[in-house]
């Protein structure tokens, strides 16, 4: 549904984004993540066709956003970050005035505001003006906009900020509702939003992709390495778990009386090292009270990205 | 065209649930009923309205301004530009419909001094034809007005410096002019020279012809050119944002 081509763009000399490639597939939810100022935004804007190129291009429905810019803004429903409003509207007349600037005819109008009125559950303020509504509804009332003129793609730029957490929630089980029948690009930098939303994931930073696929793959390619919580009463444990094949480094980790602690790096992300830690340690005599994998996270991929040196692809 | 109208609708909308609309609607009331009371209203006066036709393209100058400084500013300010600049409008129909709705708004505004069209017909013999080449007069050069204030208003997200820019630009045509004040600022050396072409370019001299009921169609080309390049100016400045 969306496919960027070399996206480029550059602010004076300064590339905002830099040579940007990905495609997005019917009912897809994917994540754009990356730290603030990574270029989540930018890319977005030119998705939308408010900001143009400056090198490569932006298919949407495979509508030319060069050439075409209006056939493929009409699949879109964009959700700006914070959400702007205009402020002096009532929320039904705000609806009514995107149904219209979408050109949604006017007979399936009343029925397009009701359904989106009805799926953001703004009932009860609908006849309210915006600027008395809270933070949380407004939110809504941006993500009902979206929905008015039905389109297949939904593009949410961090949906979520600024919200207290059960309006996040809120937001985010609306996000999954919507998520049957929708194409979703969604930006953010929480790491937490991505896990509980979104299919697949593109992390970005400093204007470029850094890594994308489907979150058990990138979690797997966190796991570059396995690491493994051991708390023993063998006093050779350091030793033994150092001499077993497979393992990098034996880190002293505290502990408390005879028992001591260990954090071990494997080497290999998918090998299982836990049968082993527990044989080597029992072979020295001693015993095993705790002994875990700490399961990769995304955001240790995160963080690995983000502390990779400039210019590293 | 349906994009047009719901972005006029919106903007008009807007005049009634600000308190703006009915300030400047109020003085501009006040000052003209005023003026017709002291000038027109007499015994043995002609039955004219050119009081209120000279004071108005005057205080148009300062009202347009007041009228469009929001238009984009606003939008640029909220961000809700972004919204609007996403949907499948054109930039042009963006422009045209906040045009046609302060232009509507302006009209708004002269209705009620209909009430003195009325009070001329009940108390003497009033020309209809000078009366509504006054009408034509006040808005064309309203429309000139709106157009430069809705370029300006796409310059900057600051209401404030969007007004002064229209408000200084058309007070230094009205000085540079020579036009109704009859000034002198321009350099000595540049009077004979310049003269003419800046005399060309004043939009009072042509007004007071309408108000005193002279139709000339060369003036209404002139505005309607004027209003036309300045609204095709603000298409382009804000289609400029997005190659920024």
């Amino acid at each position: 549904m969306i496919s960027a081509q070399r996206l480029t763009k550059k602010f004076g000399i300064f590339p905002a984004v830099d040579s940007v490639d990905f495609e997005i597939g019917k009912g897809e939810v994917v994540g754009f993540l990356g730290p603030n100022g990574a270029g989540k935004t930018t890319t977005i804007r030119m998705i939308c066709g408010y900001l143009r190129p400056t090198e490569g291009r932006v298919l949407v429905d495979g509508n030319d956003m060069a050439v075409e810019p209006r056939r493929g803004q009409r699949q879109i429903g964009y959700l700006p970050e914070s959400a702007p409003l205009y402020t002096e509207m009532r929320v039904d007349e705000y609806l009514a005035f995107r149904a219209k600037l979408f050109g949604v005819p006017p007979r399936t109008r009343g029925r397009a505001i009701g359904e989106a009125v009805e799926r953001c559950s703004l009932g009860e303020v609908r006849r309210r003006p915006i600027s008395q509504l809270s933070k949380g509804y407004r939110q809504r009332v941006g993500l009902a906009a979206t929905l008015v003129h039905q389109p297949p793609i939904l593009i949410l730029d961090e949906p979520t900020s600024g919200l207290d957490p059960t309006q996040i929630r809120e937001v985010r089980r609306l996000i999954r509702e919507l998520a049957g029948n929708h194409t979703i690009l969604l930006s953010t930098h929480n790491l937490a939003e991505v896990e509980l939303t979104c299919d697949r994931v593109i992390i970005l930073a400093r204007g470029r992709v850094r890594a994308a696929g489907t979150i058990d793959q990138l979690r797997e390619e966190a796991a570059g390495e396995s690491r493994y919580v051991v708390e023993s009463d063998a006093t050779g444990a350091s030793q033994a778990l150092e001499a077993l094949p497979g393992v990098g480094s034996v880190e002293r980790a505290g502990g408390e009386g005879r028992w001591h602690r260990f954090t071990v790096t494997g080497h290999n992300g998918t090998q299982d090292l836990r049968e082993a830690i527990a044989k080597a340690i029992a072979q020295t005599g001693g015993s095993v009270r705790e002994l875990h994998r700490e399961a990769p996270t995304l955001e240790r991929l995160f963080v690995r990205i983000m502390e990779e040196p400039e210019g590293d692809t | 065209m349906s994009a047009v109208l719901a972005i006029a609708g919106r903007e008009l909308r807007a005049f009634f649930l600000t308190p703006g609309g009915y300030v400047i609607a109020a003085l501009y009331m006040l000052v003209n009923g005023w003026l017709f009371v002291r000038y027109v209203f007499n015994p043995g006066e002609l039955a004219t309205l050119r009081p209120v036709f000279t004071f108005s393209m005057l205080a148009f100058m300062l009202i347009c301004p007041a009228v469009t400084m929001r238009m984009i500013s606003e939008e640029l300010r909220l961000g809700t530009i972004e919204t609007l600049l996403t949907s499948p409008v054109r930039s042009a129909d963006i422009i045209f419909g906040k045009y046609l709705a302060a232009l509507g708004f302006l009209a708004l505004l002269l209705v009620p001094t209909l009430v003195f069209v009325v009070a001329l017909e009940i108390y003497g013999r009033p020309d209809y034809g000078e009366l509504a080449c006054g009408y034509l007069g006040v808005l064309l050069a309203g429309s000139v007005y709106l157009a430069s204030g809705i370029l300006a208003s796409t310059l900057t997200a600051s209401q404030v410096v969007a007004y002064l820019i229209t408000v200084l630009f058309w007070i230094i045509v009205l000085l540079g002019t020579k036009g109704v004040l009859q000034t002198d600022v321009l350099p000595v050396a540049w009077q004979e020279r310049v003269g003419d072409v800046v005399l060309a370019a004043d939009p009072t001299t042509r007004l007071i012809d309408f108000a005193i009921g002279l139709f000339d169609s060369a003036h209404v080309v002139y505005f309607g050119s004027l209003t036309l390049v300045l609204l095709i100016g603000s298409v382009g400045l804000l289609e400029s944002r997005r190659w920024r």
